[in-house]
């Protein structure tokens, strides 16, 4: 996977976010929408790297990585808009999409993705294929009993399994580095018999290189992994928090090392693209984008009629 | 009431459900067991004995004393086409693992549009032998109050096996809850239906079954508690008290007709349950006959459950709070008597 389609993704999945925001103040969005503004370096990370039958089971902050494992942009969109045309038909909204065919899903429960995840590893692993699951964290997750108890498991019976960490120094309000025992997170591999690594969660070049580590690592069979992706979290944790708890100076800082300006900056540098080029794909993406919104803002919601379906998938009446 | 001398097979409630599984696994290759000490130990009921030997460890597997997370892996493992059953060992254990059951096998096929599928046993065991507050409870009313699962909970030896066989080939997730004093019972002292034959056969999920019938009293119940009604109810009988018995067998899909049916004929309802009183069992039947049956054309309604208390340690006190059989019987004499 090259540089272009690195930023070619990161660009696309900024404007996927921003699209979304439109849906926030016309209640379109409601319920803590999460985005990932400020953190596509890490799924642009990812591209190149997984398999079609790879599993990935997501967070609340989940829309980045069901883009870049290849989730219908449209369907994910009209889902988070909580239409009739959502890969769930609504019925999941933005924090619980689901796609078998891409073995892709998330949770809107802290910490509750690594167990699923696991899941997937020890199928896997129970049926001799050749695929790996990702469980993906913010840094909060980090200190949940789950992931010692998930990565204590994938040691021992040396599962396929990558914990993707990204650690975007808040959990809410709270800054990780108040909460933690050790420097990083990833450090804790040494516990669990696992590979470990701490990287520049904002450029997708070092990203790529990392996850390419773990995840020979784990495809040659030698167990779970846990990539730490510093990153910076732009927004607050949710549309609607004031984020009053982080400084103007401190966000100021943070919003000049915007991953995907930095990025441009390089790939203009290293001559892989020119201004012009880069400004092509801003303005492709963004239309790409914002035309999906215009499609999914003419969609359907789901029938009141057919709120009670799906509680069972057999027959209930004894 | 059953010849019991005549039973060739005198198995007890573990052995009927580990038959179950093990014709099951045998059946499906997809279908696995995950737990603490199911393997090599067979379950510390016994429960799947025998399963280990014959499907090796990737298909039971010991799993460490982690339940949130090997809760949860049944969900990945769900998801990737695996039908698991998770034995979490006692009842009082679900509230470790309570967040993957309400929140995901709960909920996903709901979330995902009816997308996906959650074909899961989660199979436990609950129930009063004197083992006090934190070896004791049943909470199968805390779970059936939660959408999304079926709640399944056997009464005879017939149904331990039918019914579970029939909890594994579901596609919807099944919380399974055994009684330990059903677990270690015998056939020959079962008063419910003891026979438990050596082919496969399964019990519809959703339909309760009525072990005595009777004209005088209704008598709703579930799991060991069914036992002790048809004991209590056979002595009443000497006394000309006709009690007829419903075993709920499931909780959810509740099959609310059969004891609408019964208690139109009665008029008479004592529903006893072995779980906390309030907000649960007996005040959802209750519930559910009067809003199906002019309550004016009742004669009685009345419940006998453990009176929101954590049950205690000495067998003294736990015989004061937990229906027993001199407690029902004294209930029904006592109904007799009135209206």
């Amino acid at each position: 996977m090259n540089q272009i389609e690195r930023f070619k993704a990161m660009v696309e999945m900024r404007f996927f976010d921003e699209a979304c925001l439109e849906g926030v103040p016309t209640m379109e969005i409601h319920g803590e929408l999460h985005t990932g503004i400020g953190q596509e370096a890490i799924s642009a990370g990812l591209l190149g790297h997984l398999k079609n039958s790879d599993a990935l089971v997501s967070t609340h902050r989940n829309h980045y990585h069901a883009l870049i494992k290849g989730v219908n942009p449209y369907r994910l969109m009209s889902e988070i808009f909580e239409k009739k045309t959502g890969i769930c038909q609504g019925f999941g909204g933005h924090m619980h999409p689901f796609s078998l065919k891409q073995n892709f899903s998330a949770t809107g429960i802290v910490g509750q993705s690594l167990p699923v995840a696991l899941g997937y590893a020890y199928a896997f692993k129970m049926r001799k294929e050749d695929s790996l699951a990702i469980g993906v964290i913010g840094d909060g997750a980090a200190n949940h009993g789950t992931f010692h108890e998930t990565l204590n498991i994938a040691g021992a019976w040396k599962l396929p399994l990558l914990v993707l960490v990204e650690n975007n120094g808040y959990g809410i309000s709270v800054p990780i580095s108040k909460v933690l025992a050790t420097e990083t997170i990833a450090e804790r591999a040494k516990s669990y018999s696992a590979w470990g690594k701490c990287v520049n969660g904002d450029d997708p070049d070092i990203v790529s290189e990392a996850v390419e580590e773990a995840v020979s690592h784990i495809r040659s069979n030698q167990g779970p992994a846990i990539l730490e992706a510093v990153c910076n979290r732009f927004r607050g944790h949710y549309e609607g928090d004031t984020d009053h708890y982080r400084s103007k100076t401190e966000k100021q800082n943070m919003l000049k090392g915007d991953p995907i300006t930095t990025y441009s900056k390089k790939l203009l540098s290293l001559k892989v693209l020119t201004e012009n080029e880069i400004q092509n794909i801003f303005q492709t993406s963004k239309q790409k984008m914002f035309g999906l919104l215009k499609r999914v803002r003419g969609e359907k919601m789901p029938l009141p009629e057919t709120a009670l379906n799906y509680i069972f998938c057999e027959k209930t009446d004894g | 009431m059953a010849n019991n001398d005549k039973i060739d097979r005198n198995l007890n409630g573990s052995e009927a459900i580990a038959e179950a599984i093990f014709q099951e696994m045998q059946q499906d290759e997809n279908t696995i067991l995950i737990g603490e000490d199911v393997g090599k130990c067979g379950g510390v009921f016994g429960a799947s004995r025998n399963c280990f030997s014959e499907f090796g460890e990737n298909r039971v597997r010991d799993m460490p004393i982690s339940e949130m997370t090997f809760t949860g892996m049944g969900v990945g493992m769900a998801m990737s086409g695996l039908r698991p059953i998770i034995e979490i060992m006692f009842a009082d254990f679900l509230g470790v693992c309570l967040e993957q059951i309400y929140n995901a096998i709960g909920k996903i096929h709901y979330m995902s549009g009816g997308a996906v599928k959650m074909p899961i046993v989660v199979k436990t065991a609950a129930g009063n032998i004197g083992s006090a507050a934190q070896h004791s409870q049943c909470l199968w009313g805390t779970l059936a109050h939660l959408p999304g699962l079926k709640i399944v909970v056997p009464s005879s030896l017939y149904d331990h096996k039918g019914l579970m066989a029939s909890a594994i080939r579901s596609n919807d997730p099944v919380i399974f809850f055994e009684h330990k004093e059903l677990l270690l019972k015998r056939a020959r002292s079962f008063l419910s239906n003891p026979i438990v034959p050596q082919n496969t056969y399964t019990v519809p999920i959703g339909k309760a079954a009525k072990p005595r019938i009777g004209s005088d009293i209704t008598l709703v119940t579930l799991s060991y508690s069914v036992e002790l009604a048809l004991k209590s109810a056979y002595e009443v009988a000497k006394e000309g008290i006709d009690v007829e018995i419903i075993d709920l067998r499931s909780l959810v899909p509740l099959d609310i007709e059969t004891v609408l049916q019964s208690v139109r004929k009665t008029q008479r309802l004592l529903v006893v349950d072995e779980d906390y009183q309030s907000f649960g069992v007996s005040g959802e039947i209750i519930t559910r006959v009067v809003e199906n049956i002019d309550p004016t054309s009742l004669r009685q309604i009345k419940r006998h459950a453990v009176p929101d208390v954590p049950i205690p340690a000495a067998l003294s006190l736990e015989q004061v709070v937990v229906p027993n059989y001199d407690s029902i019987k004294n209930m029904l004499i006592m109904m007799a008597k009135g209206p």
